[in-house]
């Protein structure tokens, strides 16, 4: 081979013989043995040897390294076109002339590189849509968002089609939310016009559901739970809207029944349109905002009370209306109303609700009905009694009439008066056959139903029976009358015999009202019994009768009788118990104010007894009422009060002499000189600032309305108010001693000893 | 029969007792202690359990009349026409106005939360305590009366006014603007005292003449039938027959018998109901001028004190006796007879 010097291996040869030559001279230099020369060189060939076997060896091992690489890759790229489910781009087996191992890798990895690259975007695009997937299934299953971030992507498949399977899911997914979304919204719906209806807040019902749902933008809860709590609050709503217009409506026919019986006004009825039109509606036909709120339904139930108690007042008035039409037939034909069924006590039935209004109101349509009936078979006797009672009242008018002495006296309407007595005269004539008509026609009619006519409740008979001995009493009477006239007539005729003269015509003593016969009234002959027991008086009770009202019922003093007596058997009881009346110090007022002082009280006791029926002048009852109080006290008891000022206020009941002062009684509270003396009283006025009190007492004694009534602690503050002006009069120097003196001793004697003391001060102190 | 039990002892004494008349004395409603108002232009203030004066209040004139608020204030009427309101613990008192003559009776209405005075300007006014200090802040309102007023009673709203003339208003609290009755006092001469039974339903009015009357507000026949009076506090002697003011009625908080104080210095108890008498306590010094049970009714202050019912004169010394009460001085006992109920 024809290689230019340069060649390495050439010049490695060269360098080989020129070493070889070198060792062949320092060998013969040396003089080495052949033997020894060729083991070097045995040794030399060896080496080289095994020098190249090493080099071989590395390139051999570096060729199986590439091959490995390359069959790697190839297995890869393969690995990742299947699983991108692409044909691969490069078939090995096609041309192994394609060149030195070296190539064959250059080619086969940009293409690695590529198809790795792809398979990245590949993923990203199954992540993306797995990602959406999972979050849809997260809102509809309601699982929490943390978990979806980890979405693993199965590296084995990333085909196409798996990524459109992916994409029909996502879109499926989609599908249903929008759905759920729509559904979400409908119920929102619903529940919002349901809620407006029966007057809830809506966006609270909601939040309670799920929070999401209040605001309609963003994000909306549309999870299985949300969806079904809402169902089912919409299914409560419901039915509580069912209840309410259940409720409204039956209000409602209330309503409108209670309309129709009280003939409310249009007026009135329109405000609750509202109400009546919904009378029949159907559950989803009651839309309107708030017409089944729990307002408005009390609201319409307060207007459904307001009407029943409106009704029930009206029920009252009616059965007060019947009840006294009732009452008033009853008046008119003289029956007695049933008393047990007092309109108080129906009244009072109707509002505790015990018995129905519509049923007393029956009750007493039918009583009316049996009442008028009643009435018109008593018509007839009733216009008979009518004639009797007016026969009856004509009758007293002519008794009275004929007693009147002066009643041919010409004067005005006389002869009307006249006329009236001539005619009553002649009904009065007719009057015993009217009574046995009358009777026999109430007999008849007994006999007839078996029951006893009653007038006013009273039994007609009996009354006609009472008339008939009450007039034959009179008639009596009468002739007794006659008989007594007769005599007084001789008696007259005697005197006028004897001494010429005849007396003047008197009046017969007490023209009394005789029985009223003909009343029927029964009240007033029951009543009549009052008076008889009225003089019973206890004779040692200190409160008599003296001012009993004349019309006390006499049980009254019967009870107070009792007591006194009870009252005498206790021991240990409080001594002499008396009832007190009311009226008990009518007299006793005049009686303070006359008798002013103790001489009055001892005044001889006149033996005057009021008589019970005479009128109280204070004269008598003053004198009653020591008659009284000294009945109370035995007669000969005498009283005494140790409180001997008390006589400005009280009578008193004995005299008692205990201070020169209280002779003349005085309401001075501190006792005054008779004659003040000129120069003191200005003094004393100018001096003290005490309240004036008592410097209008200052006057003379005679002026002092003996009146004033005072109290003891009254009369005291004026004793001290008095001693205070003494101690400052004192106390101011400018005051002659004399003066002082002089005023101090004309005061009440009582003070003397302080007197004597203030003196020793005044000396003392000069 | 009471009589046979031997007279038990006037009670213990207190000491420091006001050295000019007492006008009036009563119990707390809270506890032992014990407000007295006299003429010593003092009002003081006793523990009568453990006998000790808590504290002296002096007053511009006489001390007609005072009352307890609560356990730490009261309220008094004086001679020199004011009201006050004294703290006991600060020995404070303020005035919460003026009459225009001395003051003589004061109440506190814990109904009404207000104070009630009666005086002889013959008017009744009514005070808000809480208001501040200054008449025209405290006053509620001034009530004319036909009378002098001489005595004051109140139960639950009902307010009994006793004046001079015999006249005695019945007022609700609530509305004042009227009296809700006017009456006449039963008995003929000056009222001294009245007092509402604890039960609300009248009062008792006792008279100088010797005498109390028991009354029922309710107009009705029936209750005004059960009305009685009854002669008390007297004395027969030589023929005559002595008659002593009655000048103090206090009713038992628990039992509504009443003890009744007279000048001829006897206390009796009563029962009202059964009409008859319960006891009668031994005679003290001089005249009973007011009487007071304690809340529970255990005890009972008694004031001996000369009443001026005969003028100026030298008397025993005042003094307050607290006796503890024996159940069955204060009891009613069961009817012996059958009598119309009371």
């Amino acid at each position: 081979m024809s290689t230019p010097p340069s060649d390495p291996l050439l010049q490695v040869e060269t360098t080989c013989g020129t070493l070889l030559y070198e060792l062949q001279i320092i060998w013969d230099e040396v003089g080495e043995t052949d033997a020894d020369r060729d083991k070097m060189l045995l040794e030399l060939e060896r080496e080289c040897l095994e020098v190249y076997r090493r080099k071989v060896d590395q390139a051999n091992h570096c060729r199986a390294q590439l091959r490995q690489t390359i069959a790697d890759s190839e297995a890869e790229l393969a690995a990742i076109c299947s699983a991108m489910g692409e044909r691969p781009v490069h078939i090995r087996q096609s041309d192994q002339n394609a060149g030195s191992l070296k190539e064959e890798l250059s080619k086969i990895l940009p293409q690695l590189e590529e198809m790795k690259k792809r398979k990245i975007e590949r993923r990203n695009q199954f992540l993306e849509v797995l990602e959406q997937v999972q979050k849809i299934t997260n809102e509809i299953y309601g699982y929490t968002d943390s978990v979806s971030s980890k979405t693993v992507v199965d590296e084995t498949d990333l085909s196409l089609r798996k990524l459109e399977e992916l994409h029909r899911q996502l879109h499926e997914l989609q599908k249903e939310k929008c759905d759920r979304l729509k559904q979400v919204q409908d119920h929102l719906n619903l529940l919002n016009s349901l809620c407006s209806v029966i007057g809830m807040d809506f966006k609270l019902t909601v939040t309670e559901v799920h929070p999401s749902l209040v605001d309609s933008e963003g994000f909306r809860s549309i999870s299985n739970n949300t969806i079904g709590q809402l169902a089912t609050l919409i299914n409560k709503l419901r039915e509580v809207k069912i209840q309410r217009m259940q409720r409204l409506q039956d209000l409602a026919i209330t309503m409108l029944k209670l309309w129709n019986q009280m003939d409310t006004p249009i007026e009135e009825q329109q405000i609750f349109q509202s109400v009546t039109c919904n009378i029949a509606a159907s559950e989803d036909e009651i839309t309107e905002p708030n017409t089944l709120s729990v307002d408005f339904i009390n609201y319409v139930e307060a207007e459904v009370y307001r009407l029943e108690e409106l009704k029930s007042s009206k029920m009252k008035e009616l059965v007060l209306k019947k009840r006294s039409e009732l009452e008033e037939i009853c008046r008119k034909t003289h029956l007695v109303p049933d008393s047990e069924s007092s309109i108080e006590d129906a009244i009072e039935a109707i509002e505790s609700g015990a018995v129905d209004a519509a049923n007393i109101l029956e009750q007493l349509e039918l009583q009316i009905g049996k009442v008028k009936e009643e009435a018109f078979s008593r018509k007839e006797i009733l216009e008979k009694v009518e004639k009797w009672l007016t026969a009856c009242d004509e009758e007293c008018w002519l008794e009275e009439y004929n007693r009147d002495e002066n009643r041919y006296n010409a004067g005005k309407g006389a002869h009307l008066t006249l006329k009236r007595a001539e005619k009553a005269r002649s009904l009065v004539n007719k009057l015993p056959g009217m009574v046995e008509a009358l009777a026999s026609k109430t007999m008849a009619w007994e006999k007839e139903r078996e029951v006893e006519f009653l007038y006013d409740g009273i039994c007609l008979l009996s009354m006609l029976e009472e008339y008939t001995i009450l007039r034959q009493e009179k008639e009596q009477e009468r002739r007794r009358l006659r008989d007594q006239k007769k005599l007084q007539g001789q008696l007259i005729a005697e005197q006028e015999a004897l001494y010429g003269s005849k007396p003047s015509p008197s009046k017969p003593q007490s023209v009394k009202n005789g029985p009223r016969y003909s009343s029927g009234d029964a009240s007033n002959r029951r009543v009549s019994l009052g008076g008889a027991l009225l003089p019973t008086h206890k004779p040692d009770s200190l409160h008599s009768a003296k001012a009993t009202p004349q019309t006390r019922p006499s049980k009254k003093t019967e009870r107070m009788f009792h007591n006194d007596h009870l009252n005498h058997r206790q021991d240990d009881t409080i001594p002499a118990f008396s009832a007190v009346r009311r009226g008990l110090d009518i007299a006793d007022i005049p009686v303070r104010k006359r008798s002013s002082s103790a001489v009055n009280a001892n005044e001889p006791e006149s033996p005057l007894v009021r008589k019970p029926f005479s009128p109280i002048s204070s004269t008598i009852s003053s004198k009653a009422n020591m008659t009284n109080k000294l009945e109370d006290n035995g007669g000969t008891l005498q009283k005494m009060l140790p409180t001997n000022d008390l006589s400005y206020t009280t009578p008193f009941k004995t005299i008692c002499l205990v201070g020169e002062e209280n002779r003349t009684p005085k309401a001075t509270p501190i006792p005054v000189p008779c004659t003040p003396s000129t120069v003191s009283v200005p003094m004393q006025t100018a001096m003290t600032p005490a309240p004036p009190i008592p410097f209008t007492a200052t006057k003379p004694v005679e002026e002092i309305p003996e009146e004033i009534e005072q109290s003891f602690e009254e009369r005291r503050l004026a004793v001290v108010l008095s001693q205070t002006q003494i101690t400052s009069l004192i106390q101011s120097a400018s005051l002659n001693e004399d003066e002082i003196v002089a005023t101090i001793l004309l005061t009440n004697a009582r003070k003397h000893s302080q007197i004597m003391k203030i003196k020793y001060d005044i000396s003392s102190s000069h | 029969m009471t009589s046979v039990h031997p007279p038990p002892a006037p009670g213990r004494e207190l000491s420091n007792p006001p050295t000019d008349g007492i006008s009036n004395l009563r119990f707390s409603n809270h506890s032992d202690h014990l407000l007295v108002s006299s003429w010593d232009k003092t009002v003081r203030l006793y523990d009568a359990s453990a006998n000790s004066l808590r504290g002296e209040f002096m007053h511009g004139g006489p001390v007609l009349d005072c009352c307890f608020h609560d356990d730490s204030s009261g309220f008094s009427a004086s001679a020199d026409n004011t009201v006050r309101r004294i703290v006991f613990s600060h020995g404070k008192e303020d005035i919460l106005g003026r009459h225009d003559a001395p003051a003589r009776c004061i109440e506190y209405s814990y109904a009404a939360g207000q104070v009630i005075t009666g005086s002889w300007d013959k008017t009744l006014k009514c005070w808000d305590p809480r208001g501040a200090s200054g008449q025209e802040r405290t006053l509620v309102g001034t009530y004319p009366q036909p009378e002098r007023v001489y005595s004051l009673s109140l139960v639950g709203n009902r307010l009994v006014v006793a004046t001079a003339g015999r006249h005695v208003n019945v007022y609700d609290l609530r509305n004042m603007s009227q009296p809700e009755q006017r009456r006449e006092s039963s008995l003929k001469y000056q009222t001294r005292c009245v007092r509402c039974y604890p039960n609300g339903t009248g009062y008792a009015l006792s008279s100088v003449e010797g005498r109390v009357a028991m009354e029922f507000f309710d107009l009705s026949e029936a209750s005004q039938a059960k009305k009685y009076a009854f002669k008390c506090h007297r004395k027969s002697e030589a023929g005559r027959d002595i008659v002593y003011p009655v000048n103090a009625i206090a009713f038992h908080p628990v039992y509504g018998t009443f003890a009744t104080g007279g000048c001829d210095g006897f206390v009796n108890v009563w029962d009202g109901n059964n009409k008859k008498r319960l006891y009668q306590y031994s005679k003290y010094p001089t005249s009973i001028a007011a009487l007071s049970f304690s809340r529970d009714g255990r005890l009972l202050a008694v004031a001996s004190s000369y009443t001026f019912e005969e003028g100026d004169k030298p008397h025993e010394p005042d003094a307050i006796f607290v006796r503890s009460v024996n159940e069955i001085e204060v009891k009613p006992k069961p009817k012996v007879y059958p009598n119309p109920p009371a």
